[in-house]
Parts: structure tokens; sequence; C-alpha cells
């Protein structure tokens, strides 16, 4: 019996790495989603071949289950068929990043409804339900652009674009658009949010405030957020992973157990 | 409201305190309402507080807060297991970090000794024996065992539930407006949603109080908001604590603390400023720095990348602390008032107490009602569960995490929904079951867990409330 090594995130980073990890290894899946992918989508050529790799290579994919925790021997994995306890000599976190929150970015003020995280906010539009007619976007990156483009899609009137570093990438032409570069310092506002402060004093109103900037890896396995016994985190800094940067970090995962194990 | 019926005691507030006194009455024949002005019970300082249950240590010896404290301390097992509310007597270290620190550690031996609470004087060396993270330049601490940590929310909700389940009202919603006197006494509560009648009336309505009197013709008294601010931490560092920390409390405020909630996160605060605006409950930065720098020195394992979450609540400040009493001008108005910052850890014994001053008053709160439930059935949680596959075994909806960070699953959430007080809002749900509370703060799971609500609510997803009924999560359907 190969031993096996865990992989959470059937995205393409984690189905890179489970295609990369050495023959001696059994890889084994797991993804909270039911489909593989992750932010990439399912429904992709590069998705496609990720999982064709990782299958080819003997991965057995469990998806629509959660990881729950990890004692550096054993996973505790919810799903809807059951409770699996998966023995592994590793784990490896490949479970994405998010933007950063409300606290992390720092923001005073009070706690009105109405602030999302870009993920939620991209969430609930794709499934048809308007987070605001005049909202702001917090960032710049790749996650702005998507909350933007879901944004509009879903009937947002005008979105003001509010990028605390200057980072712009791949925004949609509209003239709905506005973007402005500046520090986000507070939030006014209840029961819904009405407006966010910027340094300096100036106030940007607004019915809803998406939080897209900046990127924590998302770490929700027990036992498995910061250090961890025999982990191995595999989530790229870029904003989200481009293939190739979620390829590489695959492979570089794979490579790091590889090495642990070998030097256990 | 028409149709409801008279009641023989309205509580006006759904707080700690509120709740805890509808638990008290619902074990009697007496027919009980609380009236709440928030759209959910727990809405005010009991919802935002650190969750320590003292033992009464730092209580002022001689004083009514004193006596109930201490009074309430031995019973927390009990009645927390029979509200299904986390509980741990954990005990606390107050770490004295300057020489003028370590010379107030014998005041502090005294008092919580006339208060009757074992304290041990102890090292700087033997405190990081009993809790290896606090600062290696600790002078000496106070080692108080019988403190506890406790789910505040979860135990209002407890006292609410097993009150509701025993047939005690609750009109949600319902601002106190006014109130009809007969001589001098009241006869009913005027709220935003209706008049009920009242044979007495108990004043719990925590940094309202002061206005509920006066609306009642009651005694003059004033009660004003006091601001804390926390950070809330994550579970991989506060599931490493063993102990709450704090440092030496000085007359005007217990200080900052550090402490380990029962789901292993971890809070830092309160701080103490007097405001005007019960509503306002705005962080800064300033403030938040302080309370971080604070807690820093007491144990320096704390990072800023472990923080999940940033809040403020409001306690009640009064001129006067722990007003139980009858009203000297409304003999039938019970004033449950004025409990400062001990609302939770005094609130079983100010429960009996408000029980006994009602009959003393002569409300019909003696007969015992035959069929009361002691307690709540448990909801068991998947987090930190010793045995999943019993749970899957009983409802295979806890094979359906949707909240990945606290690891609530769908069984959980339905649960939640069939209380006798269910949830009206995402933050209802959150207080709850955790829903959305942990690490990512939502960022994964609020829209699941919002489409949950909506299907057990009946409520389009955009109007669906993430607190208040007009504090919505949306602004209206997307275009098609």
């Amino acid at each position: 019996m190969p031993d096996t090594v865990v992989v959470v995130g059937a995205g393409l980073t984690g189905l890179a790495c489970a295609a990369s990890l050495p023959g001696r290894i059994r890889p084994v899946v797991v993804d909270r989603i039911p489909v593989p992918g992750g932010v990439h989508g399912w429904d992709t050529d590069e998705t496609r071949s990720a999982e064709a790799a990782a299958r080819s290579r003997g991965a057995i994919l469990h998806l629509g289950e959660t990881a729950t925790r990890w004692d550096g021997e054993e996973l505790l994995v919810m799903g809807q068929d059951g409770v699996r306890r998966i023995p592994a000599r590793a784990l490896v976190v490949a479970a994405g990043s998010r933007p950063l929150g409300r606290a992390e970015l720092g923001l005073a003020g009070p706690r009105p409804a109405g602030i999302l995280a870009a993920t939620v906010a991209c969430h609930l539009s794709e499934t048809g339900l308007l987070a605001g007619r005049r909202p702001a976007v917090v960032g710049g990156g790749d996650w702005a652009a998507r909350a933007v483009a879901e944004l509009l899609h879903a009937g947002a009137e005008h979105i003001q674009v509010v990028t605390p570093d200057g980072v712009l990438r791949r925004f949609p032409e509209s003239p709905a658009l506005t973007v402005r570069t500046a520090t986000p310092v507070a939030v006014e506002g209840g029961p819904r949010v009405s407006a966010l402060r910027l340094q300096g004093g100036e106030r940007v109103e607004c019915d809803a405030l998406v939080l897209a900037h900046g990127l924590v890896p998302l770490r929700n396995v027990d036992g498995a957020v910061w250090e961890g016994a025999r982990t191995v985190y595999a989530q790229p800094a870029d904003d989200p992973a481009t293939v190739s940067a979620a390829r590489q970090a695959g492979a570089a995962a794979a490579a790091e157990v590889e090495q642990m194990l070998d030097a256990a | 409201m028409s149709g409801d019926g008279a009641f023989d005691v309205v509580i006006v507030g759904g707080g700690v305190v509120g709740c805890a006194i509808a638990r008290r009455l619902s074990f009697t024949t007496a027919r009980v309402a609380v009236v709440e002005a928030a759209h959910d019970v727990g809405e005010g300082a009991s919802k935002g507080n650190t969750g320590i249950a003292t033992c009464g240590a730092d209580c002022t010896p001689g004083t009514l807060e004193a006596e109930l404290v201490t009074r309430s301390a031995p019973g927390w097992e009990a009645l927390c297991a029979s509200l299904d509310t986390p509980w741990e007597r954990i005990g606390t270290l107050c770490v004295a970090l300057t020489e003028d620190d370590e010379a107030a550690l014998g005041h502090l031996v005294e008092q919580a000794r006339a208060n009757g609470c074992e304290a041990e004087l102890v090292s700087g060396d033997r405190a990081r024996e009993l809790e290896p993270l606090v600062t290696g330049s600790a002078r000496a601490a106070v080692h108080i065992p019988a403190d506890g940590i406790v789910d505040s929310l979860r135990l209002t909700i407890g006292y609410a539930e097993l009150a509701a389940r025993n047939g005690v009202r609750f009109f949600l919603s319902s601002p106190v407006t006014g109130f009809e006197v007969d001589g001098e006494r009241v006869t009913a509560v005027h709220t935003a949603t209706g008049t009920i009648s009242a044979g007495f009336v108990v004043n719990a309505a925590g940094v309202g109080a002061g206005q509920v009197s006066a609306l009642a013709g009651g005694e003059p008294f004033r009660c004003w908001p006091r601001q804390g601010q926390y950070w809330l931490l994550d579970r991989e560092l506060g599931g490493r604590f063993r102990k709450v920390v704090g440092g030496v409390p000085n007359e005007r405020t217990r200080g900052i603390y550090c402490v380990p909630t029962t789901n292993r996160s971890l809070l830092l605060g309160p701080t103490a400023d007097d405001r005007e605006d019960p509503d306002d409950r705005a962080v800064s930065r300033d403030v938040l720095e302080h309370v971080l720098e604070a807690a820093r020195r007491l144990v320096p394992a704390i990072r800023r990348e472990h923080a999940i979450k940033t809040f403020a609540a409001n306690r009640p400040a009064s001129d006067t602390t722990y007003r139980l009493e009858a009203d000297g001008w409304r003999p039938n108005l019970i004033h449950a008032a004025g409990i400062r910052s001990t609302g939770v850890s005094g609130s079983p014994a100010i429960a009996e107490q408000v029980h006994e001053l009602l009959a003393e008053a002569g409300a019909p709160v003696l007969d015992e009602h035959p069929r009361a439930l002691a307690a709540l059935e448990p909801l068991p949680r998947l987090l930190h569960h010793p045995r999943p596959e019993e749970l899957f075994a009983a409802d295979r909806r806890y094979g359906q995490v949707v909240c990945a960070c606290e690891q609530v699953t769908a069984a959980e959430i339905a649960g939640a929904f069939a209380m006798a007080l269910p949830p009206r809002s995402v933050d209802g749900l959150r207080k709850r079951t955790r829903a959305t509370g942990g690490r990512c703060q939502g960022a994964v799971c609020l829209a699941g867990v919002s489409f949950l609500c909506s299907l057990h609510t009946a409520t389009a997803p955009w109007l669906l409330a993430q607190s208040e009924p007009t504090a919505t999560l949306g602004v209206g359907p997307a275009d098609a």
C-alpha cells in the first residue's frame, strides 16, 4: 500500500500538486465544491487537463466534501455520504485565497449591512442578488475586476473603485465605472452602509461596499492554519494565481512534500 | 398585539439580565412577556462583552454586586449544561508588569478573600507555568482559579429559549414608547407594535433603563453607554491559552484582558469610554491600537495577523449600580438596572433576586409551573466533537459543512431555525451557531449561509436582514 498524501483544494494548484507527486505516493484530493477547478472554474480546458493529469497519476478525488481537522496523521473529512478519516503522511493546503476582511484592512466605524467580501459579492450576484446600485469596491486586483464585472452584470448603475495601492487589472470598459487611488480608513452608515471614508477626509457615497483588496490564504482546516505537523502550503501570493503560477505552486508543493517524507 | 391577553409580569429588555429573569419566572405559573426593542434578544451589551463569568474576586466587598456575583458562581456548570451553553472554569491570571502593579496585588488577594473567593499570589515563574504565554517580564500575578468563560450569546439565547419553551411570550422589534398608569401603579406597556397590559413591570432595559423609568413615571436615574472596543483573534492562537490573562484592575476599570473563548478564539478588550449615543458602535484605529499594545504587553505571542474581527459594544454605566428594587413611586415597577459590567456573571442570582422582589411586591410568582422544562435539549455541534460519525448517523445534514471556519453544518442551521426563538437575521444565526463568525468572516460562506436563511425563512435573499430588518443583504434582485 503506497503512502497517501492529501491535497485540500481541487483548483489548478491542488490538481497540479497531485499530478506532480512521485509515483510511490497515492494522492487524494478533497474539495468542498462538488466540481474541480476552484476559482478558475470547472468548465475550462485548463481544469479538464489538470484533472486528467492528476487522475492519470492515480489521484482519488473526493469532491463536495469538507476537510475539517488534521492531526499530523489523519484528516477528518465531512461529506453528504458520511465521515471520512484519511490516514496520510502529509497534508497539502491548496485552498486558494480571499481578499482582506474589514479588520485586516483596519477600517474603522460602525458595522452596517451591505459590506461584503468580493467572494460573496460575486457569488450573490451570480445567483440573482443585486448587492448595491451604487456600490464602492476597495481594491484593484483580479478580485476587484471580477466583482466589478459581476456587479455591472447584476444591474449596478455606478461603481466607484478605490484602489489602495494603485494596482489595476483588467477592468471592464464602462462609463459606469470611476477608479481612483486612495486609502480607505472608515465606513459610515446604518442600517446599511452609506459611505466609505478615505484618508484625507473625502467620502465616497455608496449603498454597498465590496472588499476586494489584497489576498489572504484561506485556511479552514484545524491543525493546518499557520504551522501544522507534516503540512505544506501551496497558496501562491498572486491575485489569484495565473494558470502557470498555479502549476508552479503545485509542483513546488509536491517537491516540498517529497523532501519532507525523505527527511522523515 | 391585540388579543395577546394580559400578563402578570412584563419584562422590558431582552438582554442577558431580562432573559435570565424570564427563565426564572417561566418556572412559575405567572403569565410573562418580554418586550425588546431590537429584532433579537441579546443585541446590546449581552452580545459585546468579554465572556468572562467572574467568580466575584474583584468585586468591591460588601456590595450587592459582590453578593450576587459570588452567589451565582458555584452554579455555572449546572446552569450552562441546562441551557446548552458552552462554559469552562479555566481561571484568571492578573499579571503585574510594573512595581505599582505588584504593590496592588496584595489588595487584590485581600479583596478576593473578603468576597470568599480563592486567590493565590504567585511569582512570575509560577504564572508562566500556569500560562506559558504570559510575558517573561511578568513580576508576579494573582491566580483566581474559579473564574470561568462562557459563550455569552448562547447564554442569553439559552435563557430566552428555555423561557419561550415554557410559555414566556417574546415581543421583538417592540421598543417601549410609554406606559399606562392608574393611580400609582403601571397597568400597561405601550410599544411600537402594540399595547400589553401588565400586572407588574420589570425594568431590565440596560442602557435604556433610566429612560424606561422616566416613561413609567418612576424614580429618576441616569444610565449611559460605556463603550468597549475589542479584537477577536484566531482559534489557532486562542486554542493555546489555558487561562484568562489580565492586568491589575484599578478603580475605574478592570483593564484589558486576553480571554480565550469557549470556541477557542481569543478576545482582547474591553476599553471603557463613556458615550452619549447607545447605538454608537464605531471602532476607532487609535483605541484598537491601544488594546493590541496592552494585550501584547501581557502576551507577546499575540500578533496583528491573528486578528479576524474588531467590534465595539456599549455596556450600561449608571449613577447607581445594581439598582435591584421596587420603584419608590411606582410600587409594581421593579428595577433590574445599573448592572454595569457584570450582567453575565451576576445574571443567575439577579434573576433570583428579582423573583423575590416580585413576590414581595405581590406578583403571582410563587406557584410552580407543573410542566416547566428545566433544561434544553442540546443541539450537538461538529466543531471539536469527538465522534462526528455519531452526529452523521443521527442526522445526515451533519455531513454538510456550510461555514468551513467554524465548521457549522446544515444540521446546526436547521436546528437554530427550529428553535422557539429562531434567528430573524444572518446575525441571529451567527449568534446561535457561529456561522460566518470565523476567521474568514463569511468571505467563503456568507452567500451559502444566506441562501439557507432564505430557505428557512421564506424570504427573498436581497430582503434578508443581516441584523435589523432594514439592514438588508442586498438592494434588490439582479437584472435578469
